[in-house]
């Protein structure tokens, strides 16, 4: 029997309001993830300066830079990777609840448990991602010479790949400790491979070459090219297209790599 | 803490149940069979509940109740064999079946950072009602179960016994046609017990259809149920209680002895060698046992005495050869 689309739709809003519940319950994880890049930030910035000396010389405009074009786009790309768990805790919570069992035996069908469970992750990326480019942006002086809305729409672009990014996790691992120790890991490597601890151009030849598989890389290249070389939207066309093209793999093969009916070690 | 147990239970059924589809069966298994390698759980199982009746599925752990339960819900797959709740097959539909389905399972699963009331109300909004009928089907539900009290509490603080009511309460909130409950009372108090199977009572007295799971024969004799019994995967009787004890309990003394029972001892009823001693079957226990006690006299060797009344263990012990168990027998299925 064929469902209408509305009560398909109604009850992914039930899943997200549940979800955004379960958020507010424990906000923790999103103020760390937020407080702590910007401290960071503040440690990094003077290493990020010297780096934009080496790279640029004199700043093309005359005025000044601050370390804060690299340091706050840097920090925030590695800092979503540490949030991009959080889609798979969703999941390894309801198992270490032994809720798991009931959404599959209710009435909302996998496609649209899977759906619920991804808008809060992508809302609290956002937010994190909005947060700390205002934040760190007064904090540290950040002068965007491009386009805000590029920025935006890279934003929304990384934020979809960490998501997708957060589902192959969840489908891979089958303790709650393998997610927080990939997703980790991941976090750290991609951050270098992406060029987030330096810029790509300063790093060994093949570190250069494996980069542009990274979506750390084409979001710091649509994040600087706004802030540092004046990019609008058009220049965030490329990098967005990639980001949401790695989204597209990467959620392709967590829906092919996931099964309900596995069973999940939580912490509870 | 106070809390009360009310005695309308039958207030969550209500008139928009889902009571009524599937052509007077609500749930339906044919030849289900499910085998985890070479250990057979069920066998061919065939079981039709129709709407208003509670059906307990009665034996020992390992007898496949928990396995048949998972089937129903949809959790695992049969090997082969055919479900449907209310008409609609779990295989083929199981978006309608599990819609016409509420199902709380043996573990308890409810979210502990969530009041009781955000529980029930994700559960009816999953279930496509909107905000306020959501709110209203919350507070009709938490009543009869004695959570109203309880509705801004989070879950992760009520006892153990509420939170059974709590996980009980999120698979009714829907109305679902077919109630499966799995050791609904296992560890709670005499006051929750009472409520839930006030609350079974008052579901089937609407026209819902209770599959209940237990390891409690009074439990089962005091919702005067239709009992299935399972043992080693298969339905080896299914009737109404007192057609079971009519049909195959016989009263019985069980003895035990001091050494090895007398090779001497000649008694005017029927006896089988058990295990540990003797059964002595006859129909009207409690009389024999006095007489058997002026028989042996003083100086026997008897060390123990039971009477077993012609009930549902005695049904059980009947049917499979062995006194019923409530915990901790091997795996047999």
């Amino acid at each position: 029997m064929r469902e209408s689309l509305p009560r398909s739709v109604l009850r992914v809003a039930a899943l997200v309001r549940h979800d955004l519940r379960l958020h507010r319950a424990d906000l923790t994880p999103l103020v760390t993830m937020t407080v702590m890049p910007l401290l960071i930030m503040a440690f990094v910035r003077p290493l990020y300066l010297s780096s934009l000396s080496t790279r640029y010389g004199t700043p093309p405009d005359g005025v000044p830079f601050t370390g804060a074009e690299l340091a706050v786009p840097g920090v925030a790309v590695i800092f979503s990777f540490f949030l991009a768990a959080d889609v798979g805790y969703g999941v390894f919570r309801e198992h270490g609840w032994r809720t798991w069992d009931r959404l599959r035996t209710g009435p909302a069908r996998p496609f649209e448990v899977l759906a619920g469970r991804a808008v809060v992750p992508l809302l609290v990326l956002l937010v994190q991602l909005t947060l700390l480019f205002t934040v760190g942006g007064l904090l540290f002086g950040l002068r965007v010479r491009g386009s805000y809305a590029a920025i935006a729409a890279v934003g929304v672009c990384l934020a979809l790949c960490l998501v997708a990014f957060g589902f192959v996790l969840v489908a891979l691992c089958r303790t709650v400790m393998q997610l927080n120790v990939f997703s980790n890991v991941a976090a750290l490597l991609f951050a270098g491979l992406g060029g987030t601890l330096a810029p790509v151009e300063q790093l060994p030849g093949w570190v250069q070459a494996l980069a542009h598989v990274t979506p750390t890389y084409w979001a710091m290249r649509g994040f600087t090219g706004a802030v540092l070389d004046g990019d609008g939207l058009g220049g965030a066309v490329l990098p967005c297209l990639v980001l949401l093209a790695i989204a597209a793999v990467l959620t392709v093969a967590g829906l092919n790599r996931f099964r309900f009916d596995d069973r999940k070690v939580s912490w509870s | 803490m106070t809390e009360s147990v009310h005695d309308t239970p039958s207030a969550i059924a209500g008139s928009q149940s889902c009571v009524g589809r599937g052509g007077g069966v609500a749930l339906d298994l044919v030849g289900v069979t499910k085998s985890y390698g070479d250990v057979h759980a069920l066998r061919g199982v065939d079981l039709r509940i129709p709407p208003g009746r509670i059906t307990a599925l009665l034996g020992e752990n390992g007898a496949g109740k928990t396995t048949l339960m998972s089937l129903v819900a949809g959790l695992q797959r049969p090997d082969a064999g055919r479900i449907a709740v209310t008409g609609h097959d779990v295989a083929d539909a199981p978006g309608a079946a599990r819609r016409a389905l509420g199902f709380a399972p043996q573990e308890l699963g409810v979210y502990p950072t969530l009041t009781v009331r955000q529980n029930l109300m994700f559960c009816a909004e999953l279930a496509g009602l909107r905000r306020g009928a959501a709110r209203d089907r919350t507070a009709e539900t938490a009543e009869p179960l004695a959570l109203t009290e309880l509705l801004d509490r989070r879950a992760g603080e009520l006892s153990g016994g509420q939170q059974r009511r709590l996980h009980v309460a999120m698979a009714l909130v829907h109305r679902p046609a077919v109630l499966l409950l799995d050791e609904a009372t296992a560890g709670v108090d005499v006051r929750t017990r009472t409520a839930l199977l006030d609350l079974v009572r008052g579901l089937a007295a609407d026209g819902v259809a209770v599959c209940y799971s237990t390891h409690y024969l009074a439990e089962v004799e005091s919702l005067d149920a239709h009992v299935a019994v399972l043992d080693g995967g298969r339905v080896i009787a299914h009737d109404t209680l007192s057609a079971l004890v009519d049909r195959h309990a016989r009263g019985a003394l069980e003895l035990t002895f001091h050494g090895p029972v007398p090779e001497d001892l000649d008694l005017p009823w029927p006896t089988r060698p058990t295990e540990d001693g003797l059964r002595v079957l006859a129909d009207r226990p409690h009389e024999a046992a006095a007489r058997l006690l002026e028989l042996l006299g003083p100086t026997s060797a008897l060390s123990g005495l039971r009477v077993v009344r012609p009930d549902l263990e005695a049904v059980f012990l009947e049917l499979t050869g062995r006194r019923y168990r409530d915990e901790g027998s091997p795996a047999d299925a």
